[in-house]
């Protein structure tokens, strides 16, 4: 398992990455923190001719907030996405997350915008950009553009990136007053890609004076591990908004769910499991999301 | 749990939790594994593997890949064959067939994996950019995918067009029939167990090194026997025909001199050897079917009588990096790069990579068991009738495989337990998948489905599961008592005790009604039981009658203690440690002997050039005992010669002379003590022909004395998500017997290790292959390995059953993973026994929790 030989190219500036993507394009890859480019390689599976490594460029390692959303930088690793007191607070979701990516090794070295880029149907980020309808902000030698969340995951590993762009931000809407968020997964083991995952993450109208179910006023679920993309469960958002929470409700959403799926079978789950488990995680998630965002307000 | 204890002992290291003399070096980096090593213009090797399961060879072109950059020599299978001599296989039984097959093929693949031709070049990158320019012309054949396929005889055979199942056997202990018509219920049921693999963190490893000036051979290997790998490559490697070994004998006949005396030698030693060999009936019958076999072999045994020492290797194995079992095999790949690095003068290194490893490196289990056990109403068991089919793959392990695990299954089935009657009928078959090597009881199957099958009659007949084993098992009264199969089950059998214990400590009775209240609550818990026992090594009969004929050979442990000039000791044992801590509790126990401390002992192993000679190495839990027990004979021995000198020295008697901490000193006066260094000094001037560096010598052999088993009693907790099909343990008690513990924190280890790698059987470990004969599972994403996220808490209690034997030590490397994978799906099987489920696999990952609790329906997986 050795790989295939490629030139290396260490990028100085944002520019210089540009650049050189622009000059290769497809035969081109960049390296984040290569936890999964680089096991693909020693694998053979992937051998790209020129590797553009952006471990130089940290002046994009921070985690900032500007007219209500978080912009995240290319350089935030999974773990600095974990330990951040600012995602913490104001994007609950990406913080629920960051504990099922992979292990703390590699946490330490995987990037957030390297794993939207990647792509993985079953990995939590993507998933979670879907669920909050993330901004991704795209450069190349071209200009800069951004790509609704919504819009960005076109089929397995394969993005609305052009050969020649980069992923060099993501920003995530900040939280509402009275918000929770909740990721479930099954995985085969701790640390594992989801077998079957569910990131919810509900924002509640203003509580009324009279005592009563809360109102859901926006919903977002997405589902990772049942498709060749991360999936928007945009039937059940649109169950859930506008109505109090109930077990029915739940259960409803969770119907929802199983329905508009199609996921695939491998050696490590069926497609049955696959679609039972889908409704199952989404009931516990909305459950918890509920509890989280009315234990705080 | 035990507190690690670190020293001083009050003269005493056996019994204590010593810390590890090998963990400093291993934990700050400083072991030499096989890939560390490095040589001066050393070339790199790797394999052009078909990607088929079956397939004719039609035909290989090598001459792009040759003119790749770096590139040395691209050997295949055709020309390999004549650089070496098939593997042929050495068990001589009733009914067996054993293919013989070359290094590389030639003309057929018969596994995804298999190698055809060896690449090599100045680096490993460079040999896997050759491999993608080797174009082989494959003709695919339909593949032998499962056990049921080889069954099956219109499909095509792999060897020799000869029928797939290559050993067919009968044993029948008793009225079976009789015993069966007089049950109140006969119970059967069909278990099967999934391929599995062993996994070590280092995968296999060879480097050859040549040495340019004298062309002396050092082979740097990762193996469990240095000894067996050295005799393998010798004998199979630098083919000659039978004329040119000949001619080469009688220009040098010192080697046939030297041979027969060393013949003479052992046959002085070992008289027994001079009787007929019980496998001797069938190996002529096997020579008579098949001459070109006896051709073969004389060809292979001349041309090792023929070659000179130089011709011949040295293994060195350092640091090794686990093996779990195979690395106790020679494998195809061991003997080609040899052969490569001999036909180029030039030293060679082969590193095998993950992927190659999860194909070809040694897959284990694949039984089919269909069982039927006669009972009477009140669970007494009258008698079962056992029939299994294992699954070997391809090639068979080399010297030992699958026909060899299937008489050590049959032997074992009836465990601790009276079996009155028993019938054992058993098939080895060959299928179109990797080779089936020894893994951490690769008879383990006996306790897996006599235990499962144990629940299952209680429960047919409404009584617990801890009732039926009581009523069955044997009790320490009844000893000593043989198994139907013949092992004598000593004195020491403390199956019983460690099974009334364990119902203690999980207080069973109370289990019903805990459980029925946790489930009130939404709780859906389980309780399993089992027992076993593990011949560790087992008693002086064990191997006669699992393999008549192989005691003589392998039931004898060498070691060598020597006082050596500068007053340190070193134990000089055939052991070859990869991971079970020799270093520390062979020199805990020679310390106790001589009254020394462990750091004056140096534990030596895994040199050819100074190790004693034997074939086992290590594996099979017996080095506590036969390692143990030698190394305690051995340095009481030096004791002896070393008190003779002390007495002379001291002008004492010597009854009057004790040796404390190192202090040789006469009774009550330690200030006026001599060192062993002083000892040193007087032995090498009284014996003048004492090896440099050496004072004293001594050198012994133990056959095991008594042997004995190790038992235990594994209770298992389990909570399962009947919404997701996870489940979770939160408790797992072990009482176990090994006898006397050398170091209780190495055994604690053994068995969670066990344990561990028993409970990745049931929850995570599935090697797959498609209907197709498609390999599945050439990752670690694929092939899952609990990590110590998945792995609870285990709480061990540990009886020592007193004795009279000495050295009364016995083996626990592989019971942990014997028995765990029973206990831990008698647990699953508890919690899910009131929706009716039965468990006939170990394999229960979530989906098929759920498939079984009726929650999903089965789907019919895209592979099995």
């Amino acid at each position: 398992m050795k790989m295939r030989g490629f030139e290396y190219h260490r990028a100085a500036t944002l520019d210089d990455a540009l650049a050189t993507l622009s000059e290769f394009g497809d035969d081109a890859k960049v390296l984040a923190g290569g936890q999964s480019l680089v096991p693909m390689m020693a694998m053979r599976l992937s051998s790209p001719a020129h590797l553009v490594d952006t471990g130089k460029l940290t002046t994009h390692d921070t985690i900032t907030e500007t007219d209500g959303m978080i912009a995240i930088g290319m350089r935030v690793t999974h773990a600095a996405l974990e330990q951040s007191a600012l995602i913490a607070t104001a994007v609950p979701l990406a913080h629920a997350a960051a504990p099922h990516i992979g292990h703390r090794a590699i946490r330490n070295r995987g990037t957030v915008c390297g794993s939207i880029a990647h792509a993985d149907p079953a990995a939590e980020l993507p998933a979670v950009a879907v669920s909050l309808n993330a901004q991704l902000v795209v450069r190349s030698t071209r200009g800069e553009r951004i790509v609704n969340a919504a819009d960005f995951f076109h089929g397995y590993l394969t993005t609305a990136l052009e050969p020649d762009e980069l992923l060099t931000e993501v920003r995530f809407p900040k939280r509402g007053a009275i918000a929770g968020a909740s990721v479930h997964e099954v995985s085969r083991r701790n640390g594992d890609f989801a077998l079957v995952g569910v990131a919810v993450h509900l924002e509640f109208a203003k509580p009324s004076t009279k005592k009563g179910a809360a109102v859901i006023a926006n919903a977002g679920i997405g589902l990772f591990g049942l498709g060749g993309i991360p999936i928007a469960a945009v039937e059940a958002q649109s169950l859930l908004v506008g109505n109090p929470t109930s077990d029915d409700l739940f259960a409803a959403a969770a119907d929802a769910v199983m329905r508009n799926i199609d996921p695939m079978p491998d050696n490590h789950a069926t497609a049955q499991y696959r679609r039972h488990v889908a409704g199952v995680l989404t009931r516990r998630a909305l459950a918890d999301a509920t509890n989280q965002a009315l234990a705080a307000s | 749990m035990r507190e690690t204890i670190v020293g001083p002992f009050a003269g005493k290291f056996v019994g204590h939790a010593v810390r590890r003399v090998e963990d400093p070096r291993l934990l700050t980096g400083e072991g030499r594994y096989v890939d560390d090593v490095q040589l001066s213009g050393m070339l790199h090797a790797a394999f052009v593997r078909s990607p088929h399961a079956h397939a004719h060879i039609r035909n290989i072109e090598v001459a792009a890949a040759r003119r790749s950059p770096g590139v040395v020599d691209i050997i295949t299978g055709a020309e390999m064959e004549t650089l070496v001599h098939p593997f042929i296989g050495m068990l001589a039984l009733k009914g067996l067939y054993d293919p013989r097959f070359y290094a590389l093929s030639s003309k057929r693949v018969r596994h995804v994996g298999d190698p055809v031709a060896i690449v090599i070049a100045e680096s490993r990158a460079q040999a896997e950019d050759a491999i993608e320019l080797v174009e082989v012309s494959y003709e695919t054949i339909e593949a032998v995918a499962n056990a049921s396929d080889a069954l099956d005889s219109r499909k095509p055979p792999l060897w020799d067009n000869r029928s797939n199942v290559l050993f067919d056997f009968a044993n029948t202990y008793g009225e079976v029939d009789a015993a069966f018509a007089g049950a109140d219920r006969v119970i059967s049921h069909q278990f099967k167990e999934q391929r599995v693999s062993n996994q070590p963190m280092e995968t296999r490893g060879i480097v050859v090194e040549i040495d340019p000036k004298s062309s002396a051979i050092t082979v740097h290997a990762a193996t469990q026997s240095a000894h067996m790998l050295k005799w393998v490559l010798a004998l199979l490697s630098d083919r000659a025909s039978i004329p040119a070994s000949i001619k080469t004998l009688a220009i040098n006949r010192d080697r046939v001199t030297r041979f027969a005396k060393s013949a003479k030698a052992i046959l002085t030693a070992k008289p027994e050897l001079k009787e007929p060999s019980p496998m001797m009936p069938a190996m002529v019958k096997q020579f008579r079917a098949e001459p070109s076999r006896f051709v073969d072999l004389q060809r292979a045994m001349l041309g090792l009588l023929a070659k000179s020492d130089n011709d011949r290797p040295e293994v060195l194995a350092r640091d090794i990096g686990g093996a779990f079992g195979t690395k106790g095999s020679a494998s195809r790949e061991d003997l080609a790069v040899y052969a490569a690095a001999r036909k180029l003068g030039r030293s060679v290194k082969w590193i095998e990579d993950r992927n190659e490893h999860l194909m070809g490196g040694g897959h284990s289990r694949d039984e089919i068991v269909d069982i039927s056990m006669a009972v009477r109403n009140d669970g007494t068991l009258l008698g079962m009738k056992v029939s299994l089919t294992l699954d070997q793959g391809a090639y068979p392990a080399f010297p030992f495989g699958g026909s060899m695990f299937s008489q050590i299954i049959r032997v074992m089935f009836p465990g601790p337990y009276r079996v009155p009657v028993m019938q054992f009928n058993g098939k080895v078959v060959a299928t179109n998948k990797g080779t089936l090597v020894a893994y951490r009881g690769p008879w383990a199957v006996e306790t897996f489905v006599r235990e499962r099958m144990f629940d299952m009659v209680a429960r047919e007949l409404g009584i617990t599961a801890a009732e039926v084993r009581l009523r069955n098992i044997v009790t320490m009264a009844e000893l000593p008592t043989p198994m139907i199969t013949g092992p004598m089950l000593d004195v020491r059998m403390s199956a019983h005790r460690t099974l009334v214990d364990a119902i203690a400590i999980a207080d069973y009775d109370n289990w019903p009604a805990a459980q029925l209240a946790a489930r009130a609550n939404g709780k859906i818990l389980g309780l399993g039981i089992a027992t076993f026992c593990e011949a560790a090594p087992g008693p002086p009969d064990f191997f006669e009658h699992s393999i008549p004929g192989s005691g003589a050979l392998a039931g004898i442990e060498p070691a060598k203690i020597v006082l050596e000039a500068d007053g340190m000791v070193a134990v000089i044992t055939q052991q070859v440690p990869h991971g079970q801590g020799h270093e520390t509790t062979l020199a805990q126990v020679a310390a106790d002997q001589l009254g020394i401390p462990i750091e004056a002992i140096r534990v030596r192993y895994g040199d050819t050039k100074i190790t004693p000679f034997a074939m086992m190495g290590t594996g099979g839990s017996r080095s506590a005992a036969m390692a143990g027990g030698v190394v305690t004979f051995a340095a009481r021995e030096l004791k002896e010669r070393i008190v003779d000198i002390a007495a002379d020295l001291m002008e004492a008697s010597r009854e009057d002379i004790v040796i404390e901490a190192g202090n040789v000193h006469v009774a009550g006066v330690p200030a006026r003590g001599i060192t062993l260094a002083d000892i040193a000094v007087e032995a090498r001037r009284r014996d003048q022909n004492a090896a440099p560096g050496e004072a004293i010598r001594v050198a012994q052999e133990f056959d095991g004395g008594e042997g004995g088993w190790t038992q235990a009693t594994h209770a298992c907790w389990v909570e399962v998500d009947l919404e997701t099909g996870q489940v979770a343990i939160p408790r797992y008690v072990v009482v176990e017997d090994c006898g006397e513990i050398i170091n209780p924190a190495i055994v604690d280890g053994q068995i969670r290790g066990g344990i561990a790698q028993g409970i990745g059987q049931v929850l995570y470990e599935k090697i797959t292959y498609d209907d197709a004969g498609q390999f599945q599972t050439g990752t670690f994403m694929d092939y899952l390995i609990p990590t110590a996220c998945e792995i609870p808490d285990i709480e061990i209690h540990h009886i020592e059953t007193p004795s009279e034997i000495e050295a009364n030590y016995r083996g626990v490397g592989e019971g942990g993973m014997v028995v765990a994978p029973a206990a831990l799906t008698n647990a699953i099987e508890n919690a899910l026994a009131h929706l009716g489920v039965r468990i006939s696999e170990p394999y229960l990952p979530p989906s098929k929790i759920l498939e079984l609790a009726g929650v999903i329906q089965t789907a019919r997986s895209t592979a099995r």
